[in-house]
């Protein structure tokens, strides 16, 4: 006997089943309720058209079909298309039970070793017990990715073999702010640009710091390849390379730099984009530090450290003024020059960054 | 801390509720002059003279219509039945007056006394000499039942049972009454209704009753080393009123119940046991309560009989060994 969608109403073509009142296997009568439907007019239960066991239901619950469709089939017991579970013959004692209910857990999981393989407490509280998970790892491993891993081997190598000195000058970045504010602080008009540009002018007066140490030369490059460190968040550092440096006005600079932390980000550089670097200017600015001691790119014999600017009172002649003030740090390769040349380096940066008319080289002109 | 035997420990706790209170007095066959048949009231006529101490005939009847009387007029009598199975022959006056009194006189009168009773098989008495009655006393409503395995508990129940404003059966176990044990020095008053858990087990919980409290320990001792099965062991000490928190608690910890009890099978102690751990904890239960107790038989007075019919510390192994899977 085949239950089908009923005809509710004459212009209804369709019908969904809500709910099923019956589970097959189970024993209905007729004109007892089968089923719930649903249509664009009605909502109704239908009764069972014969009595007999329900032994098959071919629509489920949320289904829409037309009418006239079967849904079920209504017959004989024994004829149910589900076999019934297999009969389990488990003498289970009744704390046995109720731990096996409080754990969810099911008995042929269990092992029984009391009477008759019967499973005992002790056999589900020693189960628990091995099952119980192992305390949360006081220690995770993490296998290095490609860019850590490189990393790791850089700078433990720079680290090793590179005497680093560490020197820092404080630097006034007031000019730097006023064209900054003339100019509308464009989105890539960091203090990056800026401190990018002097430093290639300062390296014109100290060519030594863009040099590379070669076993027992110091070969100093003529061009500038400026690497610029970008973070990549958890994916690690990267310094791409901008080539000629020196040959760019500040806009170009700017945008320059912009561009090439965007390619880092997006995971776009190409080997040439991260070689051939002669100096390093690492920026950790926005996180608010004060100073950080970085570590030599090799060969590269210098790299400088670009730490937060912030609003600081500084004495002007007799007076205290309030001004953007951020440190510029350099570690230097001790092998390739002494401290007063870097220091000199440093001194010649800040009065670059301090002196320049940062607003005619905002406009190209003045590099 | 001195060391008594659990007969000595009878007469010392009765001579301290005596000490204590002019109203405290003693009487049964025997318990005078002659310091009581199994020597467990030594001392006490010459201690406290003959008024409070009395020697009485040879009757039961006699002695607990006696002590009924006194405790109805503001005495604090402690009556001795030498054989427990001599109650038969009293049970109108404890059944239906002593165990109603407080109840048929709605609190006008309540009968502050003490019922000492020597119960028991061990000692070739035969059958109407050596019973253990004390489920025949726990079926009367109005009767608290007590039973202590050691002299300190003897002694502690005692003085509470005395101090109790209601009767109580004080059952002293025949077999007992050579044992020794430490009993603290100066007064002591035990609490009725507070089992002792003597030993924690992981595995099965044996629940005993007097002279079966021993030899529980016993088998719970050899059932550790032999089968490495790890046995609680609880001594009740009183089966009115029932300490059902611990037996509830010690048996949900393992799951498995065992009584080991001394009165016949039918209707005995733990009978009553089994039915309360199956309602109230059927759920930590993982297996059968098993009852070990002397079968439905009269005790025979032979010894090799005597001996097998209550249950013996073999007894108690072997049937847990069987049944503990």
């Amino acid at each position: 006997m085949q239950v089908v969608m009923p005809q509710l109403g004459e212009t209804v073509a369709e019908g969904t089943v809500t709910a099923w009142r019956k589970k097959v296997g189970e024993r209905v009568e007729a004109g007892e309720a089968l089923f719930d439907v649903s249509t664009d007019k009605v909502e109704t239960e239908v009764p069972a058209p014969a009595s007999g066991v329900l032994t098959a239901i071919l629509v489920s619950e949320g289904t829409t079909v037309k009418v006239g469709e079967t849904l079920a089939t209504i017959g004989e017991a024994g004829q149910t298309q589900s076999a019934p579970p297999a009969a389990t013959e488990e003498r289970l004692s009744p704390v046995v039970r109720k731990l096996l209910a409080e754990h969810g857990l099911q008995a042929r999981e269990i092992a029984g070793t009391g009477a008759e393989g019967r499973i005992t407490r002790r056999d589900v509280l020693e189960y628990l017990e091995r099952r119980k998970p192992a305390a949360p790892a006081a220690e995770e491993r993490l296998p290095l990715g490609p860019i850590r891993k490189r990393t790791a081997e850089q700078t433990a190598l720079a680290w090793r073999s590179i005497p680093h000195v560490l020197q820092a000058v404080e630097v006034d970045f007031h000019a730097v702010e006023s064209a900054r504010v003339a100019h509308g602080r464009s989105a890539e008009l960091t203090y990056l640009p800026f401190v990018a540009r002097a430093v290639c002018e300062a390296i014109a007066s100290f060519p030594l710091v863009n040099a590379s140490v070669d076993g027992d030369a110091l070969v100093v490059h003529r061009r500038i390849h400026l690497g610029i460190a970008v973070d990549l968040g958890t994916n690690g550092l990267i310094v791409p390379v901008l080539k000629d440096a020196a040959t760019k006005s500040l806009p170009d600079l700017a945008r320059a730099i912009q561009a090439l932390a965007e390619k880092a980000r997006a995971r776009k550089l190409k080997p040439d984009d991260v070689t051939e670097g002669t100096y390093t200017i690492s920026n950790s600015g926005r996180f608010g530090t004060f100073l950080t001691a970085p570590i030599i790119l090799p060969p590269q014999v210098a790299i400088l450290s670009l730490d937060a600017v912030a609003k600081k009172p500084v004495v002007r002649g007799e007076s205290i003024a309030v001004r953007p003030v951020g440190v510029l740090a350099q570690s230097f390769d001790h092998r390739a020059f002494d401290g007063a040349y870097s220091a000199a380096f440093l001194h010649r940066l800040k009065e670059i960054v301090e002196g320049k008319d940062w607003s005619a080289a905002l406009n190209g002109d003045g590099g | 801390m001195a060391e008594l035997t659990y007969r000595e420990a009878v007469a010392a706790g009765i001579a301290q509720e005596m000490e204590r209170d002019d109203r405290v007095v003693f009487l049964g066959e025997d318990v005078g002059a002659a310091g009581g048949v199994f020597k467990s009231t030594v001392g006490l006529l010459e201690r406290f003279g003959p008024v409070r101490v009395r020697d009485t005939p040879i009757s039961e009847q006699a002695i607990i219509g006696a002590a009924m009387g006194a405790a109805m007029t503001g005495l604090r009598p402690i009556a001795e039945i030498m054989f427990s199975d001599f109650f038969a022959v009293c049970w109108d006056m404890i059944a239906n007056e002593i165990a109603k009194a407080r109840y048929m006189s709605a609190g006008q009168m309540s009968l502050p006394l003490v019922i000492r009773t020597a119960n028991g098989a061990g000692s070739r008495f035969g059958a109407q000499h050596s019973q253990s009655v004390e489920n025949w006393a726990m079926a009367v409503p109005g009767l608290k039942v007590v039973a202590p395995s050691t002299p300190a508990d003897v002694k502690g129940l005692l003085a509470a049972a005395v101090r109790d404003p209601d009767p109580v059966i004080f059952f002293e176990h025949k077999g007992l009454y050579a044992t020794k044990g430490e009993v603290p020095e100066g007064e002591l008053v035990d609490r009725l209704g507070a089992a002792k858990v003597l030993r924690q087990g992981t595995d099965v919980t044996l629940v005993a009753l007097a002279a079966m409290v021993p030899r529980a320990l016993q088998a719970a001792a050899q059932l550790q080393d032999n089968h490495g099965i790890s046995a609680t062991v609880v001594d009740l000490r009183s089966l009115v009123p029932l300490d059902t928190r611990t037996l509830i608690a010690e048996t949900a910890k393992t799951g498995r119940l065992y009584t080991v009890e001394e009165n016949p099978r039918l209707c005995g102690w733990g009978a009553e046991i089994a039915s309360i751990v199956a309602e109230e904890c059927f759920y930590d239960l993982d297996g059968p309560v098993v009852r070990i107790t002397t079968p439905h038989v009269p005790l025979p007075a032979a010894d090799a009989l005597e001996d097998n019919a209550v249950p013996t510390v073999e007894r108690i192994v072997r049937t847990v060994v069987r049944t503990a899977g």
